[in-house]
């Protein structure tokens, strides 16, 4: 084999090995990296106390347990005396009510009533007029929607009650007015989102009072226990 | 004449003898090996180590960074509505450099699944800053330019409707829609051996204030870095 022959394959095997060499090299060399995040938002819905109760038109009672700003609802009221020794016109007790989402909302209520005494006289659920009263949508990250109030408000509206002629009792009488409509549990607010994308942190949301009341009338004695529990839920 | 002539005929053949005796000495005992090289600009993006989630509720890393190894960080930040009450969900993403030039590290980014309302996570929702320490003895002296505002947690507020806002400008991934650059600076390396882990170790940090943001069962979160020589 001629000698300048020989010396052309050794230079081309040289530059063969070189370039394998920086193929390897350039294939170790990482230039870009990725960072891949997923995440989750959840509905969330929340009920809070909207602050201290009021009562007012009791006899004896008072509140037990206060309803604290943006703390969970645990109010425990005593309403006094219901009988016809309580000369006011109603026993009227107002809970607000704190409520949060970033979805709609659907606020739920579950009465139950039960008296000691064991005839018709006793008081009943019906005998409790409820209703909610205006709902406030206000404040820095508040959506403003417009929600449907199932209740017929203030059920110590004229409008929502009154004497019945045939018997004499006080009968709330208006749509949803009294706990018998809530003895399972029933819609009693609903509306679409209430919080636009603010921190949690931020204290505020939609707000609207809860009204309880009993007309003192000549109810059986005996001791009477109302429990009411709210539930709002993101259908 | 005639012996002058043959007299400096003589003398020139002996002094071409003389010169061509030289010149082949020379060819025996001397010879060269000419080599040429080429030092390319080199660049190098890895992970810096594992990476640390905080804050989060629900979440957890998938894939985690294991130092000197290509970066491709999965992690899942778990719930960023308001059931988590934590202030941030924030994660950090150690990253390293090498080079033996100038280098600008790039990073462009994208959020998908959140919604399409003003109320949905949004880029500008995800805060990002690199918060690089002063360089060590062991690599080449210079100084770095961060262009983000460094750890997003810090700082920030309320806008007049109650959003949070990161402090600053790039601060968040809005600012990376387009790839843009996060990082800068000149050679990272000392003239040490290649398979030398040696580099520029920083913290790439990414935050979420957990919001009343729009439910969105599957939000996703890109970003990709990229280094180049300048």
């Amino acid at each position: 084999m001629p000698r300048h022959a020989t010396k052309l394959i050794f230079k081309l095997s040289l530059f063969t090995i070189l370039l394998v060499i920086s193929a390897v090299a350039c294939l170790g060399q990482s230039t870009s990296g990725t960072v891949s995040m997923s995440a989750t938002v959840s509905k969330f819905v929340e009920i809070n106390s909207g602050g201290s109760v009021t009562l007012s038109g009791n006899s004896g009672g008072g509140v037990t347990t206060d309803g604290v700003a943006n703390s969970p609802l645990a109010v425990s009221i005593n309403l006094g005396e219901l009988g016809p020794g309580n000369t006011n016109s109603f026993v009227t007790a107002l809970v607000p009510l704190k409520l949060r989402s970033n979805a709609s909302y659907v606020l739920s209520a579950s009465a139950t009533v039960t008296s000691s005494g064991s005839t018709a006289n006793r008081i009943g659920a019906a005998d409790v007029g409820f209703g909610l009263g205006t709902i406030t949508r206000s404040g820095v990250g508040v959506n403003t929607g417009a929600d449907t109030n199932a209740t017929s408000g203030d059920p110590t509206l004229p409008a929502n009650g009154s004497v019945n002629g045939t018997t004499g009792r006080y009968e709330f009488t208006a749509v949803r007015s009294n706990l018998s409509a809530f003895l399972s549990s029933t819609t009693a607010l609903s509306g679409p989102y209430i919080m636009n994308a603010v921190p949690r942190s931020n204290a505020n949301g939609l707000t609207v009072p809860a009204f309880f009341a009993v007309k003192p009338q000549f109810f059986e004695n005996g001791t009477t226990t109302i429990s009411v529990t709210f539930t709002v839920t993101a259908p | 004449m005639f012996n002058l002539t043959k007299g400096v005929f003589s003398a020139l053949a002996i002094t071409t003898l003389l010169m061509m005796s030289a010149a082949l000495t020379y060819a025996q005992t001397t010879g060269s090996v000419t080599m040429t090289a080429t030092v390319s600009n080199f660049v190098e993006l890895t992970s810096g180590g594992a990476v640390t989630l905080t804050g989060n509720s629900g979440g957890s890393i998938i894939t985690d960074g294991t130092a000197n190894s290509p970066l491709a960080v999965v992690v899942n930040l778990g719930e960023l509505g308001p059931s988590n009450t934590n202030s941030f969900v924030k994660l950090s993403v150690p990253v390293r450099l090498r080079s033996n030039v100038a280098y600008q590290l790039n990073m462009v980014s994208s959020v998908a699944g959140a919604g399409a309302t003003s109320f949905s996570l949004k880029d500008t929702d995800v805060g990002f800053g690199l918060t690089p320490a002063a360089r060590p003895a062991n690599l080449a002296a210079g100084v770095d330019t961060n262009a983000t505002p460094g750890d997003p947690t810090v700082g920030g507020s309320t806008d007049v409707n109650g959003r949070w806002v990161f402090a600053g400008a790039n601060s968040t991934l809005g600012a990376y829609a387009v790839s843009g650059a996060v990082l800068s600076g000149p050679r990272v390396n000392k003239a040490t051996s290649a398979n030398s882990n040696t580099g520029l170790t920083f913290p790439a940090m990414f935050a979420v204030k957990p919001q009343f943001f729009d439910p969105a069962p599957a939000i996703t979160i890109t970003a990709q870095f990229t280094v180049v020589a300048l």
